[in-house]
This record gives structure tokens, C-alpha cells and sequence, in this order.
């Protein structure tokens, strides 16, 4: 007497499911002790040893500027669909932009050569997904600045290298002045953005119908505006005027802004010496520029009287026994990271008329001129 | 909902597994018995040798290697999670989600997991409409592939080839972009034939009926009616079956429904009115009819036009599949073209048909993920909205593959039950 083992269709199926389960039991266990670690977490001196000690390993054996050194390229998100901040050079065929720069001064900082870049395209939507998954170093990529994506999203934003306001931009021949014109108009916006969260927030604050139209990438935003299907489009006012140069159909930008957009660069928590060095070599080209550095005069400040700018630039200084010495600002480093970033990038204003200039923005007089001239762009000192 | 419905699923599975391991268990005991009685009349074989421990041994290791893979990634996941400090609970689900939905009543105030639902449903839309479309254009497509006229034949060929080829993605920009957002006029200058529609580049809008008092007595007399109908189509085949006199069910059951119906019109006091769109100078304001987005429209298109070449070469491939002696004697009996696709080939073919049907079925349902692209909110755009507005992308995308998995097991389930009953009638 024999049975046969036969194996049905059924059963196959029923081991699919069953693997299914086991990730699915797994996730449902896990998950109470996610939501007990996070309530016992702003208790901080009470909480366990082991958790603590594990997430201090990370940081610093894992740390993001060992990986980025031995890789030697920074890894850095970017935009490629947005001229003047970030898009392909049609000349050059390469990334180029104000985002961009700074990536690059990232990689001049760190690496000491302003071409080790990779730069990935991302669409808002999947910028932070990458940024905690540790594809990218560094999220440079028109980013604003919020607290529910500093806390939400697992992201620290660090300097604001450019500050912005949402605008709005419709067709010359529209007939709309202002947001009260725009009642029950079709307005288009670009999804996972908070451009979207502010229309939606201030028009039903101001009780104004509107039909949102909202589309994942700005690809397919453009010809649905110039279509006419969008009668409004809204967005940065930055991007809006980076778009309205390459469109053969007449815009106007609105005056309205509506809300306070700081761009800046973003990196993932849990690594605050990779934070520092992104934040201080942002804020170098500012400095650079505060005190008149730029990349065609960087070499003449080599034998500043200034000690201040002769440390910025990582040169000796001599202290009052005439000893000579260069100091360690501590970042982790080269001495003259910031040297480099200026000779091969340039100071801030440089990079802004090199990039955003083109695009029909003016520096001179906008919230991102020096403080020293009424903007708002200021910086701790580099002692 | 979706909180329940993420409970369902895990109970389900963990039911599932326990089944597993409870087959397993009986096959075990089962090969255990069989030894037993082997060894009983002496003729136990080395338990490397016998078939039954074999099978189970394998089983067994199977199991286990998926389980330490499925444990390690799960490991991996973890370790990063905690690594970032990700969020992994399901309390974003009552959080604001401030965002809004074209033509939906969702508000920036209202949760994310009603957005989720909202989207959820816009997705049900494309998928309950488009469907039947592309199952109707399919089959007149594969017959006409097959038909006698060479024109006929040729265009349905070209139409095939040219859609078939083409990754939906493509097809999808192409009708929205190309057809839809061109050729239509702008809201401001409106197209209205005969003032009973109007066709704009973001929206269109249909005639319809408007509801007013005892609307909701008279939705449930238009059901009676129906069921009325249905029931006198029963009979009258019944009497057909039985003495052989003509049927005219149709007729029948058209006659029944509109009695009922307009009988219960009047004596409602007119319950319903005949309701025609019109649109503001500016082209915003719509009053009347029943309004569609165009996106919705072009995404509807787009994924019927593409999904009905595929079940054409399905309903040809079982059409040529239906014995070649159907054809004959339905000839011999002089039945005229359509009578001979009607009564014959026909049934024997979407019996042939239906299995990889359904799989187009699930094809078109999970492209209509793609209206991401041209804006129509459905399920996909919503939960990576959703994920760009600082809500959990995990926990979101889990989300999103459960509700596309529900989707799909309706779909089969529906498709699997029907199946069932075009076999048993055909034997």
C-alpha cells in the first residue's frame, strides 16, 4: 500500500501565503515594541543601555564621511527637470545648477575634487525614501525646510542656501490678478510637495473653491500648463521663473507669495559629524563671499592680514610668541577644504549668477543677498 | 477601514500558516503510520529511500530556507529602521493629511486614511468602467480580425499591432498629450454641442438624471422593476424550453421594466428630472449633468485601447480553437454570420477564452497605477503624495501593495467564479 505525495495548486498557493504570514507576524510583534521604544524614548536617561550603545556604534563606526572617503564620490540627490537649479547642460550633456554647486563644493570640501559627484535625479515624491535608505548622501534638490520633515521624515536641513515663497504663474492673457480671481480656476501643483499642503491650507483658510490637478513629476506639469488644462500653476516663485524662461507662451508671475519655502541642503539623521561638514561647507561659500573671496582672487588671500580669513583658508597663523601654526577647526576635514571648495566652485555669489542669473533672477536687493545688505544670508563665524 | 483590513489580512495568514503546519504535521503522522505498517509485513525500506519521508524532509527545508531569508531581510530592515529611528506605527492613519482630490468632497482637515479611501475608490472607478469596455472592444477586435472582409480585417490587424507593441506607459501620454489636451479646447472657449454636453482640455461633463423628492422610493421601485424583469425573461425562456413557442423575451422584459418604471414615475409625482449641463464664461463653474475629469477619461482610454488588444488575440486564439467541424455544420444549418458567432462559436470560445481573461483583468487593474503620471488622483498618486507630505513611506507603500493585492483577489475570485459556470454549462 502506497500514497502518492502529490502537491496541489492548492497547497502551493497556501505556502506563498505562509511566507506572506511570517513577514506579516513578524511585522505585527515588532511593531509593539517600536511603539514602546517610542514613547519611552523622550525619557531619555531611563532608556536602555543596549539601544543606546548600538545607535552611538552606528554613528561613529558607519559614520558617512568614512563611506564617502573610501567611495570617493559623494552620492548626492538632485533635481534634473528644474534650469538653474538643477537640470542637464544641453551643452555639456553633465549635471549642472545651483543645487548642483553645492554638491559639488561638498565633493571639493571632502574629497578635494569638485567632479566627484554622482548626482541621482529624484522626483519630490521619493526624495526622502532615498535620503533614509542611504543611496544618497546628501539631499540637494530645491528642498524646503519644515519641521514635520525634520522630525517626520528623518532628515536634518542645515544651512538655507536659497529662501523662497510659493508663487503663482498663469498665462499673460488669463484675466487673474489675485487669489481671489482664481475661485473655482484649475490650479496645478506638483504631488509630495509642500507647495501642495500651503494651496490647499491658505485657500481653504481664505474660502476659495479651487479644482487641484496634481501631477508627480513637473515633466508632464509643463504641457498640461501650457495646454491651458492648468489655468494656474503654483509652485516655488524660483521654479516658476526657471520654467517661464523656457516657455514660448506669455506668463505672469503673480505678486502673491504665500508662504516662507528655505531651500537647503538635507542629510539623514543619526551622523551629526556628516551634518556639520555639509552645513559648514554651505555656509563657506557665504563666508567666502561676505569677505569678497572668489575663485579668481582666493590665491591672493593665501597672505591675508586677517587671521580669521588665513584659518578659513586653512593657512598658518602665528600667535603671539610668533609660533606658527595652522588650527584644526575640528570638522574632520583637510585644512584648506574650504580653500578648495572656493578656487574650484566659487563663493555664493558666484554661484547664483552663474546658475539663477540666466534664469532671470536677481540677487541684489532679494532675501538672499548678504546681511550686510539687508538679506538674510549670515553665518556663524569660521573660528 | 484600512486598519481592518490590515487586521483581516493578518489573521487570514497567520490562519494559512497555521494550516500549512498543520498539513504538514498530518503528512507527517501519515508517513509515520505508513512504516508502521510497512515494518508490520516486513518490508521497510531505509528512510533515505522512501518516497514519503523524502517528500516531507523537502518540504520541510523548504520552509525553513524561505523562513531565514524572509527572517534575515526582516533583520536587515529593522536594523536600519531603528538605525534612522523610522517611525513604524500605524498613527499617522488619523492624521491630517492636507491634501484634496479633484471633484471629491475630501478637505485639507480630513485623515489620511480617508484620503487613502478616497483614492482607494477612484481606482475601483477606472477599474469598474474600463473593464467591461475593453472585454466589449476586445471581442468585436477578434472577430473582426477573423472576418471575410479584407479591409476589416487589415485595420483590426494595424489597430492590434500598433497598440499591442506599445508599454501601456506610452500609450497613456500619448492619448492624454496627444489627443486629449490638444484637441480639445480650453476651458474659456468650451466646446457645447448642442448645449447638451461640453468638452474642455480638464474636464467633461454628460447629461444626466437628477434626483428630486421620493427619489430614493423611486430607486428602490426601479429595482423591483428589474428584479420584475429579470424574473419574466426567466418565465418566458421557461415556456420556450418547454413548448417551443417564440419567446420574445426581450421585448418582454423591456415592456415590464418600462411599465413598472413609468407607472412609478407618475405615481411618485415625477421623482426624477432630465438634467443638462452648462458651464460659467470662464469655463469653472459647472451646473447640472454629470462631470468626468479629463485625465480620468484619457487614463480610461488610453488602458482600453491598450488592454483590448490583448484580449482580441485571446478571443482570436480561442475563436480558431473551436473545432473547425462547429463552423461546418453551423453552415450546413444555413445560421447567418451573427447567428453563428451568437449561438456556436462564441460560447465554445470564451469557455477557452476566460482563464487568461482574468489575467488581463489584473493587468488592467494594475496599470491604472500609471495615472500617476497625468494626474488623476486614484490610489497610487494619492499614498506617493501622501509619502512626499511627510507620512511614513513604509508603512504607505504597504499599504498601497494590499489594497492592489485585495484588488486582484476580488478580481480572480470574480473571474475564477464565472469561469466555473461557463464549464459546467458546457460540459
Amino acid at each position: 500500500m502506497t500514497r502518492k505525495v502529490t502537491i496541489t495548486g492548492w497547497q502551493r498557493a497556501a505556502g506563498v501565503v505562509a511566507i506572506l504570514a511570517l513577514a506579516a507576524s513578524a511585522c505585527s510583534g515588532d511593531d509593539d515594541s517600536t511603539a514602546t521604544d517610542s514613547t519611552t524614548a523622550p525619557d531619555s536617561t531611563t532608556a536602555p543601555e543596549g539601544t543606546t550603545a548600538d545607535t552611538v556604534e552606528v554613528t561613529q563606526g558607519g559614520g558617512v564621511l568614512a563611506a564617502v572617503q573610501s567611495r570617493d564620490v559623494v552620492n548626492c540627490g538632485g533635481n534634473n527637470g528644474l534650469a538653474g537649479f538643477g537640470s542637464v547642460d544641453a551643452a555639456t550633456g553633465e549635471a549642472a545648477g545651483f543645487d548642483i554647486d553645492f554638491c559639488r563644493a561638498l565633493a571639493a570640501a571632502v574629497l578635494g575634487d569638485a567632479t566627484k559627484v554622482d548626482i541621482k535625479p529624484l522626483e519630490a515624491a521619493e526624495r526622502f525614501p532615498t535620503l533614509q535608505s542611504g543611496e544618497i548622501d546628501v539631499l540637494i534638490r530645491n528642498t524646503t525646510w519644515t519641521a514635520s520633515r525634520d522630525g517626520g521624515e528623518q532628515a536634518t536641513f542645515l544651512h538655507t542656501n536659497f529662501y523662497d515663497g510659493q508663487g503663482f504663474m498663469v498665462a499673460a492673457d488669463s484675466g487673474i490678478a489675485s487669489l481671489e480671481d482664481m475661485a473655482n480656476a484649475t490650479i496645478c501643483v506638483q504631488t509630495g510637495t509642500t507647495t501642495l499642503t500651503n494651496l490647499n491650507a491658505v485657500f481653504a483658510d481664505q474660502g476659495i473653491p479651487f479644482t487641484p490637478l496634481e501631477f508627480a513629476s513637473n515633466d508632464e506639469l509643463n504641457p498640461a500648463f501650457q495646454a491651458g488644462q492648468c489655468e494656474v500653476w503654483t509652485s516655488d516663485a524660483s521654479q516658476l521663473a526657471s520654467f517661464a524662461a523656457g516657455m514660448d507662451l506669455e506668463t505672469t508671475i503673480l505678486p502673491n507669495i504665500i508662504s516662507k519655502e528655505p531651500l537647503g541642503p538635507a542629510v539623514a539623521d543619526g551622523d551629526s559629524q556628516w551634518a556639520q561638514i555639509v552645513d559648514w561647507t554651505t555656509m563657506a561659500t557665504i563666508q567666502a563671499w561676505e569677505w569678497g573671496i572668489t575663485s579668481e582672487n582666493v590665491d591672493t588671500f593665501l597672505t591675508s592680514e586677517d587671521s580669521s580669513i588665513l584659518t578659513f583658508l586653512g593657512q598658518p597663523v602665528k600667535d603671539a610668541d610668533g609660533n606658527e601654526a595652522v588650527k584644526d577647526l575640528g570638522l574632520g576635514l583637510d585644512a584648506d577644504a574650504f580653500y578648495r571648495v572656493i578656487k574650484q566652485v566659487g563663493n555664493y555669489e558666484e554661484i547664483f549668477e552663474r546658475n539663477l542669473t540666466p534664469i532671470g533672477l536677481t540677487l541684489a536687493g532679494s532675501p538672499n543677498d548678504l546681511w550686510t545688505n539687508g538679506g538674510l544670508m549670515y553665518n556663524p563665524p569660521f573660528r | 477601514m484600512i486598519i481592518a483590513l490590515l487586521w483581516m489580512l493578518a489573521i487570514g495568514l497567520v490562519a494559512t500558516l497555521v494550516y500549512v503546519a498543520g498539513r504538514l504535521v498530518y503528512d507527517a503522522w501519515g508517513a509515520v503510520r505508513q512504516r508502521r505498517y510497512d515494518k508490520s509485513v516486513g518490508q521497510l525500506a531505509p528512510p533515505w529511500r522512501d518516497t514519503k519521508v523524502l517528500a516531507i524532509i523537502a518540504q520541510l527545508v523548504f520552509a525553513i530556507v524561505v523562513g531565514v531569508i524572509f527572517w534575515y531581510l526582516w533583520g536587515n530592515f529593522r536594523d536600519r529602521t531603528d538605525a534612522i529611528g523610522l517611525n513604524l506605527s500605524f498613527d499617522f492613519l488619523d492624521q491630517p493629511a492636507g491634501i484634496t482630490i479633484a471633484d471629491n468632497p475630501l478637505t485639507p482637515a480630513d485623515t489620511v486614511g480617508e484620503a487613502i479611501t478616497a483614492g482607494f475608490f477612484n481606482t475601483i472607478r477606472i477599474i469598474i468602467v474600463g473593464i467591461p469596455m475593453a472585454v466589449v472592444l476586445g471581442t468585436i477586435v477578434g472577430v473582426a480580425r477573423l472576418s471575410n472582409n479584407w479591409l476589416l480585417r487589415k485595420l483590426a490587424t494595424g489597430y492590434v499591432e500598433f497598440f499591442r507593441n506599445i508599454p501601456p506607459l506610452v500609450v497613456i501620454v500619448f492619448i492624454w498629450s496627444g489627443v486629449y489636451l490638444t484637441a480639445f479646447p480650453r476651458a474659456a472657449d468650451s466646446w457645447q454641442p448642442l448645449n447638451w454636453f461640453v468638452f474642455n482640455n480638464a474636464k467633461f461633463a454628460f447629461p444626466s438624471i437628477e434626483g428630486l423628492d421620493n427619489f430614493a422610493a423611486f430607486r428602490w421601485v426601479i429595482l423591483l422593476a428589474v428584479i420584475a424583469a429579470i424574473s419574466v425573461v426567466y418565465w418566458r425562456t421557461q415556456v420556450f424550453i418547454r413548448t417551443g413557442a417564440a419567446h420574445h423575451r426581450v421585448l418582454w422584459g423591456l415592456g415590464t421594466l418600462l411599465g413598472i418604471g413609468v407607472i412609478g414615475y407618475f405615481a411618485l409625482g415625477g421623482p426624477v428630472k432630465f438634467s443638462l449641463p452648462t458651464v460659467d464664461e470662464a469655463g469653472r463653474v459647472y451646473e447640472g449633468g454629470i462631470r468626468m475629469q479629463m485625465p480620468y477619461a484619457a487614463l480610461v482610454t488610453a488602458l482600453v485601447l491598450y488592454t483590448a488588444t490583448h484580449i482580441s488575440e485571446i478571443v482570436r486564439g480561442s475563436i480558431q480553437a473551436v473545432h473547425k467541424g462547429q463552423v461546418e455544420a453551423s453552415e450546413a444549418l444555413a445560421l447567418s454570420g451573427f447567428q453563428r458567432y451568437r449561438f456556436v462559436i462564441l460560447p465554445q470560445a470564451m469557455r477557452i477564452a476566460f482563464p487568461p481573461l482574468i489575467n488581463q483583468f489584473l493587468n488592467f487593474s494594475k496599470n491604472s497605477s500609471l495615472a500617476l503620471l497625468i494626474g488623476f488622483g486614484e490610489i497610487t498618486s494619492i499614498i506617493s503624495n501622501l509619502a512626499g507630505q511627510s507620512q511614513p513611506a513604509p508603512q504607505l507603500i504597504l499599504i498601497l501593495m494590499l489594497l492592489y493585492l485585495v484588488i486582484s483577489l476580488v478580481l480572480s475570485a470574480i473571474g475564477n467564479l464565472i469561469n466555473r459556470r461557463l464549464q459546467i454549462v458546457g460540459r
